[in-house]
């Protein structure tokens, strides 16, 4: 089978918030994710799945299901019903390592409970009669990046799950006559139309950042969108090839951010005024005063500096704080409320 | 990504109980529960984001390890005999030494989707399978055994299964009765949960069994905040050095721990006191002696936590806030300062604009409606004025232009009671959180499983263990280790929660217009809409004003559609009653027509006096009677009148009236609000 073909991620037109906000989930995986809220053909769903196209390569453990990172064996290897890696475990042999592209893995809507979080292992019950779990989404989504489109859709106890692992980066199962523990760390990136209903609160604030976007009015850039859509539809391959230099250029680009993030240095009154920002806007708890600094960080390294700027914080503010801002009852995200307007 | 994948490597460590800033009352809360395990528990309430669950989970850094029997998996006691398993029971009997080791204090997790035998145990699979016994598996009850049971999101979790948690928490004991095995074990926990009261309460039973509970909120203080970035990226880029630093904290706690503990017997506890317990408790109307229990508990650890001998009357005004929040009755609903943050701001707004808006707006009386005496008078002779339905407007009156039109601002919002179709056994298919249902989809939480080959929905666990005892005798066939027979066959039942359909149909007429009643009326359906948000229920909404009625909001689940529909919603003209209801008995046809087995609400926000007919002939009041009588033979629709009438001594009781012929159930404006629950019942009886 032909492998798909993605629409490459430099190839979108406009969406620059959009754009700018994944790849700053790439450069820090703890900013912990993005919703991305529009309205319907704004490449939302695009623009996540062109990602594979400029992820940066990790080393994992071959064949692991969970994606280990070599050396991290945080005890599930043992238990774990890969017979290769238990084996292995037990002969003390190192293991195998190998390099590759960070995963995006796709929530469907319509997924059951027990493929998101993992399950007992069917054929293997009923030919070996030994209990052995199956890993399911979450698993395959560790140091990936999970993605969910329609997200407000979703079954109200699929949330709760997600709710859980995503806020402790543990994937706890206790159903069906298996009970396993393992790391769940991923980058949540959902799509949604809010006129179909909203997200629940709490789901809300485990989205690192949110973007709102909708349809480009420029004349011109849309026409831009119209001829390189069908350029793609009737040469696939060949517009790929096009634009690959392009997404070299990104990635190398986020390459270099993610080896600069750790010397990116904050001035400490620009916490303060990140802290007081946060304050004014009323947001609940302090997981957007975490995640501004690492927003902020995150783009002082994408632009190449060493030093957070207060243009970063800006501009995370911006990205952080939106959706986390106390609303009234009703009012809609993005919407500036009675005082809680951000002083952007 | 290779550096931070480096930073998030941090094996089985937590961030220490020591590193976080703030939160006295939170990790006060969990010390005092380390210290006297009788305390029975925490619960935590907050937003989003205030180191609930880190807190839970740094607790068990504190603890010291403890002396376990060797091997025993519910971690007995060797020096308590009274506590023992059947097992270390049965060895202690026979005169055998059970062997001690040191185990670190367990901690479960009870994850939300949690199945029934996981927790409470059930039959070994593989034992049954390989040798034909049956054998007790424990569950995490076992795990939990003298250690901490942590619930996440406590009040998601599936009621049944928090029943059984509630009665081995009670009883300290786990009695199992299931798939042809009969045991029990000893299981004495910390039951500790977090939750967000954002996304709905929990029931006042699980509640009272948390002995203190304590509300968290996010830091305003800028400093503090700051400190908490500082902290948390020195964490997140270096972890070692900074668990090096605040282990070192952590230690010097848990040596106070250990010590409180040890000299908590001494503490006394001064007879005066008692007294002042039970006032403490009696002021605050709370249900039960468990409070007075509780307090008593955390008090001496308290005082044996602060290396005193004695308690005095400040501790116990230190732990009773904590133990007296979650079990305070009063006008109240039952937790106070719950529900959405947004409510309360809005509560406050109210108090502090009270005073100025009564001015400009002299008729927008909040929905308390306490009205003064002095304006009852006036309140009377607008009702005579306004006189006979009939006679309400001048009936020439051009449409355009003689009635006046009207957008009001909704007033401010309450807690709504809940009101729900009543569960049955029916499966049906949705999504939601109102009304739980047995779902006939593979879509819901998989909670039991029953004898039942007629669904395609198999339990297979459930299956095999059904089967798994009687491998002995079967014959397999090749290459499977199970021989299944149709009658070990296990379904799946699967639970969730359904969200109703309601439709609200809303008269806008002038007569609302009356010294603003529709800004009350406003808020009290802007209430609904928020409580019909929470429980992910679909909205539809019908107005009637003029002439005619109109379908404002064809069915959705957006409720800010329907919120910007409400606030946009004019008022001015007559009361067509009749269409109204007629149009909205149509929308409700439709829908049960896609979904026969639902079982939706319509809500009724009117005063019931009809002035225009449908062009029947009729008296439009009579009209609009005659059409409540038919539509109530539709059983499957439930009916809630809300009337908005204002309270006095000069009422029509018009709605009153519809809600009979329809055989609904019917509300004024302010008893919808969930405080005044007893005044409804009383006025039922």
């Amino acid at each position: 089978m032909e492998k798909n073909i993605v629409y490459p991620f430099s190839a979108i037109v406009g969406q620059v918030r959009m754009k700018l906000a994944l790849i700053l989930n790439i450069i820090n995986p703890h900013i912990s994710g993005v919703l991305i809220r529009g309205e319907k053909g704004t490449a939302k769903s695009t623009a996540v799945r062109a990602l594979a196209d400029i992820l940066p390569m990790i080393d994992a453990v071959n064949g692991c299901p969970f994606q280990l990172l070599p050396g991290d064996e945080e005890g599930v290897c043992r238990d774990c019903g890969n017979t290769g890696c238990s084996e292995r475990v037990i002969a003390g042999k190192p293991e195998e390592v190998i390099r590759r592209k960070v995963r995006v893995v796709e929530l469907p809507v319509g997924a059951t409970e027990d493929r998101v979080v993992g399950t007992m292992d069917l054929e293997h019950a009923l030919k070996k009669g030994e209990k052995r779990f199956e890993p399911g989404i979450l698993a395959a989504a560790h140091r990936g990046i999970l993605y969910v489109d329609e997200i407000n859709l979703l079954d109200d106890h699929v949330v709760d799950v997600l709710l859980d692992s995503a806020a402790m980066g543990i994937n706890t199962v206790e159903r069906e006559g298996v009970s396993f523990t393992h790391p769940a760390r991923f980058t949540l990136v959902g799509t949604m139309n809010p006129e179909e209903g909203e997200l629940r609160p709490q789901l809300l604030d485990r989205f690192g950042l949110c973007v709102g976007i909708e349809g480009i009015r420029n004349s011109s850039e849309r026409v831009d969108v119209m001829e390189r859509r069908i350029a793609f539809e009737d040469n696939p391959g060949g517009f790929c090839l096009k634009w690959e230099e392009e997404s070299g250029k990104t990635a190398a680009c986020i390459g270099a951010a993610i080896s600069l993030y750790p010397q990116v240095k904050i001035e400490r009154d620009k916490l303060f005024g990140i802290a007081k920002r946060c304050v004014e806007a009323g947001v609940d708890g302090h997981r957007a005063d975490i995640i501004t600094l690492k927003t902020a960080r995150a783009l002082a390294a994408w632009n190449g500096r060493s030093e957070v700027t207060d243009e970063d914080i800006d501009i995370a503010v911006e990205l952080a704080l939106p959706h986390r801002m106390r609303r009234l009852p009703f009012e809609e995200i993005g919407e500036p409320g009675r005082g809680t307007r951000v002083g952007v | 990504m290779e550096s931070s994948e480096n930073r998030l490597s941090v094996k089985g460590y937590s961030y220490p109980f020591s590193a976080i800033v703030g939160q006295e009352e939170m990790k006060l809360a969990l010390v005092l529960n380390a210290i006297e395990p009788r305390i029975s528990g925490a619960l935590i309430r907050g937003e989003k984001g205030t180191a609930k669950s880190t807190a839970v989970r740094a607790l068990r850094g504190l603890l010291r390890d403890i002396e376990v029997v060797t091997g025993c998996p519910y971690s007995c006691d060797p020096d308590d005999n009274a506590r023992l398993c059947p097992d270390c029971t049965e060895m202690i009997r026979s005169g055998r030494h059970p062997g001690i080791a040191y185990r670190r204090v367990p901690l479960i997790n009870l994850p939300l989707n949690v199945t029934e035998e996981m927790v409470t145990g059930g039959l070994d699979m593989e034992v049954a399978l390989s040798k034909g016994r049956r054998r007790f598996q424990p569950g995490l009850l076992a795990g939990a055994n003298r250690g901490i049971l942590y619930i996440d999101e406590v009040n998601l979790l599936d009621d049944h299964i928090v029943d059984i948690i509630l009665d081995a928490a009670s009883s300290g004991v786990n009695v199992i009765e299931r798939e042809g095995l009969s045991s029990c074990h000893p299981s004495c926990f910390i039951l500790t949960g977090t939750m967000n009261p954002e996304e709905g309460d929990l029931r006042p039973q699980l509640l009272d069994r948390f002995g203190l509970c304590v509300e968290v909120a996010g830091e305003r203080d800028v400093e503090r905040r700051v400190e908490l970035m500082e902290m948390r990226e020195v964490y997140d880029n270096n972890p070692g050095e900074f668990l090096s630093l605040y282990r070192r904290k952590d230690r010097q706690v848990s040596a106070r721990i250990i010590r409180a503990r040890r000299t908590i017997g001494e503490v006394v506890f001064p007879e005066y006191l008692p007294g002042f317990v039970s006032e403490l408790c009696l002021q605050n109307n709370v249900a039960g002696h468990r409070a007075d229990i509780v307090i008593k508990y955390a008090a001496r650890a308290l005082a044996a936590f602060e290396c005193r001998t004695e308690v005095t009357a400040g501790d116990i005004r230190r732990v009773a806030g904590m133990a007296l929040l979650h079990r305070r009755r009063d006008a109240l609903p039952p937790p106070p300062a719950t529900g959405n943050p947004e409510r309360k701001e809005n509560d406050t707004d109210d108090k502090k604009g009270n005073g100025g808006r009564e001015e400009d707006n002299p008729g927008n009386r909040s929905e308390n409606s306490n009205m003064d005496e002095k304006d009852e008078p006036d309140n009377m002779a607008e009702e005579f004025r306004t006189g006979r339905p009939e006679t309400e407007e001048p009936a020439d009156a051009p449409e355009d232009r003689g009635t006046p039109e009207e957008v009001f601002e909704p007033g401010s919002t309450f807690k709504v009671q809940g009101f729900k179709q009543e569960n049955d056994r029916l499966l049906r298919r949705g999504s939601g959180r109102r009304s739980r249902t047995r779902t006939a989809e593979k879509t819901g939480r998989y909670v039991k499983s029953i004898l039942s080959n007629r669904y395609p929905d198999i339990a297979v666990d459930a299956t095999i263990r059904a089967a798994a005892p009687y491998q002995g005798q079967r014959k397999k066939q090749d290459g499977m280790a199970v021989s299944i027979r149709r009658d070990d066959i296990r379904r799946k039942v699967r639970e969730k929660r359904i969200g109703n359909f309601l439709i609200f149909l809303v008269d806008a007429s002038g007569s609302m217009g009356v010294r603003a009643r529709m800004t009350a009326t406003k808020g009290a359906i802007l209430s609904l809409l928020m409580d019909a948000y929470q429980k992910r229920d679909r909205i539809a909404m019908v107005t009637f004003r003029r002439k005619e009625a109109v379908v404002n909001l064809p069915p959705t689940s957006s409720v800010e559609l329907a919120v910007r529909h409400l606030r946009e919603m004019p008022v001015g003209g007559r009361t067509p009653l009749a269409d109204g209801l007629v149009k909205g008995f149509k929308l409700l046809k439709v829908h049960l027509l896609k979904e026969p087995s639902a079982r939706p609400i319509a809500i009724i926000i009117t005063d019931g006096r009809a002035n225009v007919s449908s062009g029947s002939g009729a008296a439009p009041q009579d009209e609009a009677l005659v059409t409540a009588e038919k539509m109530a033979y539709e059983e499957r629709i439930k009916f809630v009148v809300v009337d908005t009438e204002e309270p006095g001594i000069m009422r029509f009781g018009f709605a009153a009236g519809l809600a009979a012929a329809l055989g609904a159930e019917y509300f004024c404006t302010e008893d919808l609000k969930a405080g005044d629950l007893v005044d409804i019942v009383r006025r039922r009886l």
